[in-house]
């Protein structure tokens, strides 16, 4: 594939990188905010986002400088915006890799969104288990008020804005931007029901803007270069840009990887994740995150845009493509996704809750092999009946592994139900039953 | 508010702007299947069965969440609704474990309901079932997990109504389940709350446990007889057919009374009282020292008998009477006419007499009617309340909670002048809700409403209008204050100058104001010039003729303000408004046809004064107990035992009725039909939801029949006669609440010209002692109400006896561990009892509930209110040591 120049992960790969204030400062950090403080307007900065196609980074592809011009701009009041670091999408570590190796980059993209927006104060919610990435920040924190990048009247343009590091406490739903302000605003996450959105009533019932980590380390090159150079990267009008992809899986090389928008998954996986592992041949592939439905072999040729795997029928989500081989077992792959799910589903709505229970107890009797063909439809029916019926997009993602592998994998359930077992398992899998109080 | 038209199933509605569509269904009659869905909670929309089919949109809308729209088209009943409805029931139903032959919710269960109208009876669930155990929220709340739905209305209700906050969700997902905070056992108000909103069984009351269906049960809609709030209970009784008389359960439904439904631990769980074993059956008379039963007609002939001739002997006026505030008006006013027209005699008290008379007094002294002049609906609109001396959680529940609905829905500024520290416990504390906090001393409330007055006179906040008008009285208020200083009104009540002066400043600056005045002042001296002096604040800022300001005094028994204006005090005959005078004298003669209602004659505190010294040598005693209600015991038992003769009307043998020569068996008022009268002024019906318990009569009955006896008869054969009677003294309508201006205008001359104000305007250190470091009060817990409550055993459940609370601190500071035994000692007398540390009192303080009063009756003393009479007993300074000796 074609030379192109890295974005993002750009100043991680110079030699001795170290992600300080000097270092992000020698390779052209803080120059945005030095152009755009007090020299650009709000609302032109607004508009040279929207300009640049940005589309979030974190799932839902949202274009990111129509969800700052919804914020009220005559809001009395705090605004806030809240940088979404809770990274949990599982296949997913890309975020963490910004925030360890260069978080100034994302700390200017935060201040530069603020000032768009009109926020004084601003969020960084990182999940719970990002120990060190917590620490990196804080440490980024620190250097950034010292030269005065962050606290009051910032480089003299008047502008004053707070940034405080929140440490998540271990939920996959608070990667979801409502539940996310619940648990910012000290209650339980759980996802409120919408509208009123976040730019309306978000943190606190004020105003609030949630951007994925990725989104914003794009905002200062964006405002470095203009949105017409943007715009020409990967594949416009709808994807321009890179994004940075987390391989794994079956695969020669899992890593993160930034390439531009619009290449293939064949030219993702031969030329970047280095091939299947041990000579295998490739079975599924999930393009974009636990959330995201499975594809198979013959989509490999498929674009790794927005649109593309739209119409693959699955969804680009949070960048995470997972490869899986021949060897690899569709149902207990399905199960094992479910029992994610079933874990992680906060219990708001009654059909998420109570759908991913039975949802898993079904599979993981089809995997011990104690699945009937009934069973095959019921799941559909069930799926069905949780689509589209949550109060978040939660219940849409924990069918996605069932209905897709359903879809493209019928015949192996078909076989554990004929033949009693896991085709691809020596032993007798265990019958493990969910129906107790005692398992949290 | 503007309207807006929308369609619905194809049937045009007009509603209000901002309607849910839920709710705008709901007016045309369609009942969209729900269960998170509650119109006192905010929407959470969890529950997902409540979708409906919305204009164009994709997805189906919850339509708990989503407010109308002009041109909106709604259906509610299409293919895929139906399916969608369907699909929730299924999800829910799969791990709820069809327990409905066992589950009291069985017949009002909202699943159970749905579950007829949509699912086929057969389950495609074929998994293991979710079990989670059995559990108890304390001892009168069954917890059972496996029904819930996880509607999360009992945790919203717990939070945004009650503002306890001691629900929570726990665990996650399929495994989530309500939990209290903590590793003991759920400490919490007990309002009964998540019982009443759960819409399935997964919690029941367990006082009722597997004693009914709803259905077998008779509903019958009355006023509650605990507190002055005046809330409507319906009371459930098994059917007359199965010969079981028992109240089985009270709720109180949303929308009803003028509680809107909620309710407090003593009305939910508070009615055991009515069937408790002890109740009193027959006629007992007193021969030999010994009660014997006997016939009714034996036991009014002996009455009738003695009194006569103890007034032939001594006169009418060596007869007292006392009746309770816990009465209907009806035997009220009969028991006060029988005393002023059978009897011939003013003599006449009741329970009034220990509070609210101070409150009634300076009402009627500066508004010329003892009514409030606001409304509950006025609180909830308030732009600032004033809570003075309240503890308004613990004696008045409902109307805290207004209080609760003001600050946190109406953004209300709540000032708090008491003595509680605002700490967080499952005990909703309404001092946490202030935003301006004055934790005083709780014998110095008065000092504040003091130093307000001082600040709002020295800062300039005089309301203009007020300044204009009455120069004379503001200067007059001005050299009456002169003879303090904030400074010293703050250092006796505990608080700062700057809090004085801030608490004033907010006050008289917001728009209107509410100031509710509770026991913590009304029962301590010097209440009457406090009311007073709030009276002067109120009219200071402007707010004493404003409409949705004032005063509000709330009562503890629950027809106080009945007492009051059935003329069960000596200074007042029926009506309401001017205490006795001759007009008034002369229309109650001419009603009556008598001519012997003397002037004031002698209060409750005097009666046994009067007792003890042979003025008095009978008393007729409805319902009260002085023994145990006034200290120190022995020294009443004393005096009553002086008398030749007392009557008594009880429910229970108390210790009063135990020295009685004839105890009346008479109905609670579940057995009644009358009238209350609440705090708020507001006439309310009780009616009979239980055949009398044996031959139990209503007091009215007792008196009339009585009367006969005494051939001075009062013939009422329906309680309509006596309320038609009582029409003809008193406006029951609202235009009574009216303040009458020439009263207000004679107050206002007097007080601008009578020196005598000052004697209202002195700060006075109270006395402090070395050796009794403690400040006890004795007042209400939040879980009974006078003694009645004690006999009913769900409350007994959840409080059976009384605990000295104080801070941790001062139970460091004087030796005693939390769960021991101390002695408490005043200069009166001692006490042994058990204390617990709790951080809701502050140090220097102690706290003991007044309903097992009778363990410290030793140690608190009497003082008498110069002006009016009342009786205070509810403070003393103590010190406590451990009485834990270890053998």
């Amino acid at each position: 594939m074609a030379a192109f120049e890295k974005i993002l992960l750009k100043n991680m790969d110079m030699p001795d990188y170290s992600g300080s204030l000097k270092d992000y400062e020698r390779a052209g950090g803080y120059r945005a905010i030095q152009n755009a403080l007090g020299k650009t307007k709000p609302g032109d900065l607004i508009d040279i986002v929207k300009r640049s196609g940005l589309r979030g980074r974190g799932g839902a592809g949202f274009p990111t400088g129509v969800k700052w011009g919804f914020i009220p701009q005559d809001h009395p009041g705090p605004k806030y915006l809240c940088c979404n670091a809770d990274e949990s999408e599982p296949g997913t570590f890309k975020d963490r890799q910004l925030i360890e190796r260069d978080p100034h980059q994302i700390l200017e993209g935060i201040i530069l969104a603020c000032y768009a927006i009109g926020a004084r104060t601003s969020y960084i919610y990182i999940r719970g288990e990002f120990a060190l990435g917590a620490e990196i920040l804080e440490k980024a924190l620190d250097e950034a008020y010292k030269v005065g990048y962050l606290g009051t009247n910032i480089l003299g343009a008047g502008f004053d804005l707070d940034v405080y590091v929140h440490r998540g406490a271990g939920a996959y739903i608070c990667g979801e931007e409502t539940a996310l302000l619940e648990s910012l605003e000290g209650k339980r996450g759980k996802p409120r029901t919408k509208p009123p959105f976040p730019a309306i009533a978000g943190l606190y019932g004020k105003p609030t803007v949630i951007n994925n980590v990725e989104t914003l380390a794009n905002i200062p090159h964006i405002v470095n270069r203009g949105p017409e150079w943007f715009m020409s990267i990967g594949s416009p009008p709808k994807s321009p840009g890179t994004r940075v992809f987390s391989l794994s899986g079956h695969i020669a090389r899992p890593g993160n990887y930034e390439v531009p928008m619009g290449i293939t998954i064949r030219e993702m996986l031969e030329d970047f994740g280095g091939g299947m592992s041990d000579g295998k041949q490739l079975k599924a592939i999930i393009p974009g995150g636990a959330s995201a439905s499975f594809l198979t072999s013959e989509h490999l040729d498929v674009k790794l845009d927005f649109e593309g795997i739209a119409s693959a029928g699955s969804m680009l989500g949070s960048g995470a493509i997972t490869f899986m081989n021949e060897g690899t077992c569709m149902v207990w792959a399905a199960e094992r996704l479910l029992e994610f799910f079933h874990h992680e589903s906060c219990g708001k709505c009654t059909p998420c809750r109570e759908g991913s229970m039975w949802l898993l107890q079904i599979l993981h009797r089809m995997e011990a092999g104690h699945g009937k063909h009934e069973d095959l439809d019921l799941l559909l029916k069930l799926c069905g009946n949780i689509a589209g019926q949550t109060v978040c997009a939660f219940g849409d993602a924990e069918i996605a592994p069932i209905v897709s592998t359903l879809q493209h994998f019928r015949h192996e359930y078909e076989a554990h139900i004929r033949d009693g077992c896991c085709p691809y398992r020596t032993e007798q899998a265990e019958l493990v039953s969910t129906g107790s109080s005692q398992r949290h | 508010m503007g309207y807006v038209k929308l369609t619905i199933d194809n049937r045009e509605v007009e509603v209000e702007q901002g309607t849910l569509v839920i709710e705008a269904a709901r007016n045309l009659g369609i009942d969209i299947p729900h269960f998170c869905y509650h119109p006192k909670l905010g929407y959470d929309a969890n529950c997902r069965m409540c979708h409906v089919e919305i204009d164009k949109n994709q997805k189906l809308q919850a339509s708990c969440s989503i407010s109308v729209a002009d041109g909106m088209i709604v259906h509610t009943d299409t293919e895929r609704v139906r399916e969608s409805h369907k699909s929730v029931l299924e999800f829910i139903l799969a791990n709820h474990p069809l327990d409905c032959p066992v589950c009291d919710q069985g017949g009002r269960c909202d699943l159970q309901d749905y579950s007829h109208r949509y699912t086929p009876t057969v389950s495609r669930f074929e998994e293991v079932k979710r079990v989670f155990n059995k559990d108890y929220f304390g001892s009168v709340i069954e917890k059972q997990m496996n029904r819930c739905v996880s509607c999360m209305r009992c945790v919203r209700y717990c939070d945004d109504v009650i503002d306890a906050k001691a629900l929570a969700s726990a665990g996650r997902g399929s495994m989530s389940e309500i939990k209290h905070f903590g590793s003991h056992q759920l400490d919490c108000e007990f309002c009964g709350g998540c019982v009443q909103i759960c819409p399935v069984g997964a919690f029941t009351n367990r006082i009722s446990m597997f004693d009914y269906r709803p259905w077998m049960l008779k509903r019958t809609d009355t006023t509650c007889g605990y507190c002055g709030d005046g809330c409507q209970l319906t009371v459930q009784t098994r059917d007359q057919q199965s010969a079981v008389n028992t109240i089985i359960e009270v709720q109180s439904f949303h929308g009803t009374g003028r509680n809107n439904g909620d309710l407090c631990a003593r009305g939910y769980f508070g009615f055991g009282f009515a069937n408790h074993e002890a109740r009193l059956t027959h006629p007992l008379i007193k021969r030999d020292g010994i009660h014997v039963q006997v016939t009714w007609e034996e036991a009014l002939e002996y009455a009738a008998e003695r009194i006569v001739a103890i007034k032939q002997q001594h006169g009418s006026d060596a007869i007292a009477g006392l009746a309770s505030a816990r009465l209907t008006n009806e035997d009220l006013y009969v028991f006060q006419k029988f005393m002023r027209m059978s009897v011939g005699t003013n003599q006449v008290d009741s329970s009034v007499r220990y509070g609210h008379i101070n409150a009634a007094m300076a009402m009627e002294t500066v508004q010329g009617t003892t009514r409030w002049l606001i409304t509950y609906e006025d609180i909830v609109k308030a732009h600032t309340i004033l809570l003075l001396g309240t503890r308004i959680t613990e004696t008045n529940p409902i109307v805290g909670l207004k209080v609760k609905e003001a600050v946190k829905k109406g953004g209300a500024k709540l000032i708090t002048i008491e003595s509680t520290v605002p700490v967080v416990q499952t005990i909703s504390n309404i001092t946490n809700l202030s935003s301006l906090h004055l934790q005083a001393n709780p014998l110095a409330y008065g000092a504040v409403i003091q130093g307000m007055i001082y600040a709002v006179l020295a800062e300039g906040l005089v309301n203009e209008e007020t300044r204009d008008r009455y120069p004379q009285y503001i200067e007059r208020l001005k050299q009456a204050t002169m003879s303090f200083s904030l400074r010293d009104c703050a250092q006796v009540a505990w608080v700062s100058d700057d809090q004085i002066k801030t608490a004033a400043t907010v006050f008289s600056e917001s728009p209107n104001g509410i100031v509710l005045v509770g026991q913590g002042v009304l029962r301590s001296p010097g209440a009457f010039e406090t009311v007073l002096n709030v009276f002067d604040l109120l009219l200071l800022t402007g707010k004493l003729n404003q409409e949705g300001s004032g005063l509000a005094v709330l009562t503890e028994e629950n027809n106080e303000q009945g007492a009051l204006e059935m003329g069960v005090v000596s200074e007042y005959l029926p009506g309401s408004s001017d205490r006795i005078n001759n007009t008034e004298k002369q229309e109650a003669q001419m009603q009556w046809g008598s001519e012997s209602v003397a002037d004031i004659g002698l209060r409750l505190p005097e009666m046994i004064e009067a007792a003890r010294d042979g003025r008095v040598r009978a008393m007729y005693i409805v319902g009260e107990n002085p023994i145990e209600s006034l200290p120190p015991a022995a020294k009443v038992r004393d005096a009553l035992g002086h008398l030749d003769f007392i009557i008594c009307h009880e429910l229970f043998m108390t210790e009063t009725a135990k020295c009685a020569d004839i105890i009346f068996p008479v109905c609670s008022y579940f057995e009644k039909d009358g009238s209350f009268i609440n705090s708020e002024g507001v006439v309310q019906k009780v009616r009979r939801a239980l055949d009398p318990i044996g031959e139990s009569q209503s007091d009215w009955v007792v008196l009339a029949q009585l009367s006969s006896f005494m051939h001075v008869p009062m013939e009422y054969s329906l309680v309509t006669d006596i309320q038609d009677e009582i029409s003809r003294f008193r406006d029951s309508s609202r235009k009574a609440a009216r303040p009458d201006r020439k009263v207000f205008d004679r107050y206002i001359e007097y007080e601008a010209s009578n020196p005598k104000v000052d004697c209202r305007y002195v700060v006075e250190k109270p006395k402090t002692s070395d050796t009794r470091p403690l400040i006890l009060t004795v007042g209400q817990s939040l879980f009974h109400s006078g003694k009645m409550s004690t006999f009913s055993q769900g409350l007994q459940a959840i409080q059976a006896t009384g605990v000295l609370m104080i801070h941790p601190d001062d139970g460091e500071k004087y030796g005693v561990m939390d769960g021991s035994l101390v002695k408490m000692e005043s200069d009166h007398g001692e006490a042994v009892i058990p204390v617990t540390f709790n951080e809701r009192y502050p140090q220097g303080t102690a706290f003991f509930p007044e309903h097992f009063s009778e363990a410290i009756g030793e140690v608190l003393s009497m003082t008498i209110d110069p002006v009016t009479s009342v009786p205070y007993f509810g403070s003393a300074y103590i010190s406590i040591t451990s009485a834990d000796s270890g053998d």
